[in-house]
């Protein structure tokens, strides 16, 4: 028993500093910065800090929260499906990130349809439980 | 679609509300006071409610409207046939919006689908903003209705001072729950209703936006008159307003309340025209005013601007002529006219002149040459020279006004690969967690699927 209690005890350990790890740092990506919440976020922080409410670290802390919020809400919070058909204008694969370009692309739900002339699309890795940042205009 | 219906606005506040409350300890640490994360909240959440992203939050929320209406009990609908405008009802189940009043934005909302427009919101209403403050009306507004995307026009302090200060005291003669009084009962009373005051809060006087109604010219008006009755005669109405943000136009009524109102048509329409003409004086006075200001703040400018004592009306005549000759597109007879009045101008009128050219083209040696000489001739002949560059330089030009279209077309979704797939020239797409801005409208998914050929 002695001699099991130590290993027991480390694996404990292991899994428990597996879990912490996992808790404080989720997939986050930056990606969502450049949604109309993100940008109308950082607009407001930089009044802020122009205003010198808040210093430039500060802002950055919140950004980072709200990359977790907004992931987290993503992820969970969402439960819809969408299909869609276009013509592929121009696809790109750099650093992990496709970005598409599509034409004349009909957005289908349920419900209804949505006919858009252009659309571009910006996605990172979905699959990977990397920890990585990933930056996107 | 794409769930641009409610959920989308809900989930949008609710992320703002994680990261405003994750973020409060983090901010008290930083010694910071909770009014600065309240100012970011507010911000944040006033800028994406004026963004159409929300725009299907509010469209959803109209059908309630989007601010919390406390009316009387027996507030019913039979009073608008008798008084011939519109007011909100009170089985309209109305959801509250945002009021930014304390980072000085003029509030916005959007009223309910089955309102026509103009809508009186009488006094003694109390509107309940989202935060949950309560701003009581004591003098009825007026709503009208702005075009789409038309920013909130905020009102000089002044007019919102001056319309403040001419206000008589409260009439006593009311009870103060003014909730409470019977709307029906109106056809019977014929008392007079008394002045309000205007005691709204100051952030709910920085929501009036564009007709502010001075109380003097309303108080000109004998108190006998009753009613606060319509701007504008029902027949304007529109059926179904689409979500859009709406103004509040501040009446301020003599009297007080729809609930007096006891309305013959007449009355109404009388008082309505009375009311019509008084918020024509008013608005000229104002526009008079901000003229006035706009005037000497020139005339200031080109008094500097002559760095010598001349008469203000001389260098303002001088300038604006030249100004205008510039723009003309090289007439022989301008040029005519224009030496000829530099000849008889001052020394100084030339350097104006050429000043102003140079601050016009931004040429820089030519002018100062000139500029240096006194001559007649040269001046002549600088105008020239300006005026067949203008052609030239208006290539250069930059039409800015596509760039910014451009930006706010370009749809974008933000989202993570599950899985892209290719076959020739055929491209499968397995997404997650989306979401799409179109159109300046958000829409959000949690899977999507799609084809493309390339």
């Amino acid at each position: 028993m002695k001699e099991a209690s130590p290993l027991a005890h480390s694996v404990f350990e292991v899994i428990l500093w597996l879990f912490i790890l996992a808790s404080v740092s989720i997939m986050a990506y930056q990606l969502y910065r450049n949604t109309t919440l993100g940008n109308s976020l950082q607009e407001s922080l930089d009044e802020l800090i122009q205003t010198q409410q808040i210093t430039p670290q500060l802002a950055l802390q919140v950004l980072l929260q709200f990359d977790k919020a907004i992931n987290m809400a993503l992820a969970n919070r969402v439960r819809n499906r969408v299909n869609f058909r276009g013509s592929l204008n121009t696809y790109r694969f750099c650093d992990n990130v496709w970005t598409f370009v599509l034409n004349d692309v009909e957005f289908r739900e349920v419900t209804d349809l949505v006919k858009v002339d252009k659309v571009k699309i910006v996605a990172c890795d979905g699959k990977s439980e990397s920890t990585q940042n990933k930056n996107d205009k | 679609m794409l769930t641009n219906t409610g959920p989308v606005g809900k989930l949008y506040l609710s992320i703002i509300d994680d990261v405003i409350e994750s973020m409060r300890e983090l901010f008290t640490d930083e010694g910071l006071e909770d009014r600065v994360l309240d100012d970011l909240r507010h911000i944040w959440e006033s800028k994406m409610m004026q963004s159409k992203a929300m725009e299907d939050y509010r469209k959803n929320n109209i059908n309630s409207s989007n601010f919390v209406l406390q009316l009387p009990a027996n507030y019913n609908r039979t009073n608008q046939e008798l008084t011939a405008s519109v007011v909100i009802p009170a089985s309209q189940n109305i959801r509250s919006f945002p009021m930014k009043n304390n980072s000085g934005i003029l509030p916005t909302f959007s009223l309910p689908a089955g309102l026509s427009y103009p809508v009186q919101i009488p006094a003694g209403v109390t509107l309940q903003t989202a935060s949950g403050q309560l701003y009581k009306v004591n003098v009825p507004v007026v709503v009208t209705q702005a075009p789409a995307g038309q920013p909130p026009v905020s009102r000089p302090a002044q007019v919102i001072e001056r319309r403040e200060a001419p206000n008589p005291p409260p009439h006593a003669s009311r009870p103060p729950p003014r909730e409470a009084e019977p709307l029906s009962v109106p056809a019977a009373s014929d008392k007079q209703p008394p002045h309000t005051q205007t005691s709204c809060p100051p952030a709910k006087e920085s929501a009036l936006p564009q007709q502010p109604l001075a109380p003097p010219a309303e108080t000109s008006r004998p108190p006998g008159a009753r009613s606060p009755q319509p701007e504008v005669p029902p027949g304007e109405s529109e059926p179904t307003p689409p979500p859009e943000p709406v103004n509040l136009s501040m009446s301020a009524s003599p009297c007080s309340q729809l609930l007096d109102q006891i309305s013959t048509e007449e009355a109404l329409t009388q008082t309505g025209q009375l009311r019509t003409s008084d918020i024509d004086d008013i608005l000229k006075e104002v526009i008079e005013e901000e003229r006035g200001k706009a005037e000497m703040a020139r005339k200031t400018v080109n008094h500097s601007e002559a760095d010598l004592g001349l008469d203000l009306d001389y260098n303002y005549s001088e300038l604006s002529d030249i100004v205008q000759l510039d723009g003309a597109a090289g007439n022989s007879d301008m040029e005519e006219e224009e030496a000829v009045s530099l000849e008889d101008n001052d020394f100084l009128g030339i350097i104006n002149a050429e000043a102003i050219k140079a601050l016009q083209e931004g040429g820089g040696s030519s002018d100062c040459n000139s500029i240096s000489s006194s001559s007649d001739d040269e001046a002549a002949d600088e105008l020239t020279n300006v005026e067949d560059e203008d052609p030239l330089n208006s290539g250069d030009d930059v039409v800015e006004q596509d760039i910014p279209d451009l930006f706010d077309t370009d749809n974008v979704i933000v989202c993570q690969y599950d899985k892209i797939h290719r076959s020739k020239n055929r491209w499968k797409f397995h997404l997650k967690d989306g979401v799409m801005c179109y159109g300046g409208r958000d829409y959000i998914f949690s899977k999507a699927v799609g084809e493309a050929e390339w």
